[in-house]
């Protein structure tokens, strides 16, 4: 049986006297795959950061099995002035193992070669962070994620404003870190269809509702109509999950 | 020559703070810019001079009272002459600072709104303050209020070169926190790092930079030191370590060679150096334009 790595137990979540999300219990295992879809404002972000521990829960209690996180942010908050190159960003995932006072060792320079080589941008390491195209900037904060040796990896909202290719190659690239390394994955995304077709599990999420399972019980057209407010359909063509909208006459 | 020489036996000192003030601000601009708060530098100056001004309010007898603990003649002890000011211009900037480092989490305001408020309230409370105080004539106690660079003497001088060194070496030895928080706080604290309290400590070190060069050389001096020589870096540098060479350099060269500018043409120290800055900026920015 899996281990849990992270516990919530009748967990209220929101930001001051603004509860978002109430009575909320799941685990997460290990090597478990979790897509988070839900509509904006539904609380995945706040969802996030409790689970994070950035964010104190507003009641209830979050159990981590002293476990090391590797988050990647949205692309569009890190837009740094300074020319760092993917280099010295990937070398921050290091900084929180090191001691307060003690420089990179050649043993974290071979671990950050290692994590750009394992996202496929090794011969990026001595570009410039602000000039990579959206795909080559994600791709660099997985590594920087990667470097810290993660027991979960954390990604929020990981596809957002890609092109169709790039979209899709970060897609097999995050499946593919799940599948090789047994590495628990947590995706936040706003694009069911994306999520649905890579994760094990789904948690749904809409104004004070909360629902985690399998794929198959989570995605129910009755369900989605409660999220959304709209009617989908859902259908499996080829193995894979596609989500319509149904339109009205 | 002989002018360069009259100006080193006349202000010495001067000439060695403005070098001192110039690199401490282009140092702290870097960081100030990349945290796109820009404002934080031009209000941490107004908040200064609103301590100065409180402090000739003379509500407290802090230098009697440090005095009488230590046994010092405060009339005949440099650098307890002006204990006063220089305590509240960094206590106001520390509060403003311990404020302004805890807002970034909140959601009704900008940090922009907060540093605009901040900006104006000082200036009113300066003016209350300068209104109120028994010393002096108001015009006199303003030209008081804001330093100049002529007037460095050896122990403003001490102050900032200790100063300088000091924010320095924290900024060296704790490099890998302070760049990680200021270039995405959320991940940092994600992967165990205490943002709130780096980014704290970020913002202490840039209210002691401000708050006791805006002292000495000028709220305009500081506020152009900040922005001007870190953008020129930005502008050069193809890597960190040539952004912080290139505006250090410039922070720390640009106010000697004005003070031989406004000596030659009688001209105001720290207006000048403002001036050769922005003229440096402009032909960098066309000649970036133009060639790349």
């Amino acid at each position: 049986m899996n281990n849990e790595i992270i516990k919530f137990t009748d967990v209220s979540i929101g930001y001051g006297k603004k509860r978002i999300l109430e009575n909320i219990y799941f685990s997460i295992l290990e090597n478990d795959f979790i897509g988070i879809v839900g509509p904006n404002g539904s609380g995945k972000t706040t969802l996030l950061k409790t689970l994070l521990g950035n964010l104190r829960p507003l009641a209830g209690e979050v159990t981590r099995n002293k476990v090391q996180f590797g988050y990647v942010p949205q692309r569009d908050l890190v837009q740094p002035l300074l020319p760092y190159s993917v280099r010295d960003v990937v070398m921050m995932g290091r900084y929180s193992l090191m001691g307060t006072m003690s420089n990179p060792h050649k043993a974290d320079e071979e671990i950050v070669d290692r994590c750009l080589s394992h996202v496929g941008i090794e011969d990026l390491k001595n570009h410039n962070y602000n000039r990579l195209s959206g795909g080559q900037r994600q791709r660099t904060l997985i590594a920087r994620a990667l470097a810290v040796q993660p027991k979960i990896l954390i990604l929020d909202e990981p596809t957002n404003g890609m092109d169709t290719p790039s979209h899709y190659s970060l897609l097999e690239l995050i499946s593919h870190l799940h599948d090789e390394s047994s590495l628990t994955v947590l995706i936040v995304s706003h694009l069911l269809t994306d999520v649905a077709n890579i994760v094990k599990r789904l948690i749904l999420l809409e104004r004070n509702h909360f629902q985690i399972g399998n794929i198959e019980d989570i995605l129910s057209e009755d369900n989605l109509q409660k999220t959304y407010s709209s009617d989908f359909s859902v259908s499996k063509i080829n193995g894979e999950y596609l989500i319509s909208s149904k339109k009205k006459v | 020559m002989e002018t360069i020489q009259q100006l080193i036996e006349l202000f010495p000192y001067a000439i060695l703070g403005s070098i001192v003030a110039g690199f401490i601000c282009a140092f702290l601009g870097i960081f100030v810019i990349s945290q796109r708060v820009v404002f934080l530098g031009a209000s941490l100056t107004q908040v200064s001079i609103a301590g100065v001004a409180f402090s000739f309010l003379h509500l407290l007898n802090l230098e009697g009272f440090i005095a009488g603990i230590f046994n010092i003649d405060v009339e005949h002890n440099a650098f307890f002459h002006n204990f006063e000011p220089a305590f509240y211009s960094l206590a106001f900037a520390f509060i403003c600072v311990l404020i302004f480092s805890q807002t970034y989490r909140q959601k009704y305001i900008t940090q922009d709104g907060i540093l605009g408020m901040i900006f104006v309230i000082s200036i009113a409370l300066r003016i209350i303050f300068i209104q109120k105080s028994p010393a002096a004539e108001v015009s006199e106690i303003e030209y008081i209020l804001k330093g100049d660079i002529l007037f460095i003497g050896q122990t403003q001088f001490i102050i900032l070169l200790a100063a300088t060194l000091l924010t320095v070496l924290v900024f060296v030895i704790f490099q890998k926190q302070l760049k990680f928080v200021t270039f995405d706080p959320e991940t940092a604290m994600a992967h165990g790092i205490n943002a709130r309290f780096w980014l704290l400590i970020f913002y202490l070190f840039v209210g002691m930079g401000i708050s006791l060069t805006t002292r000495f050389v000028g709220d305009v001096f500081v506020f152009a030191f900040l922005i001007i020589p870190s953008s020129i870096g930005i502008l050069i540098g193809k890597k960190i370590s040539q952004v912080f060479l290139v505006s250090v350099l410039i922070g720390a060269i640009i106010p000697p060679v004005s003070l031989y500018f406004a000596f030659i043409f009688d001209f105001s120290s720290g207006p000048t150096a403002v001036v050769l800055a922005f003229i440096i900026f402009i032909i960098t920015f066309l000649s970036k334009k133009i060639f790349t």
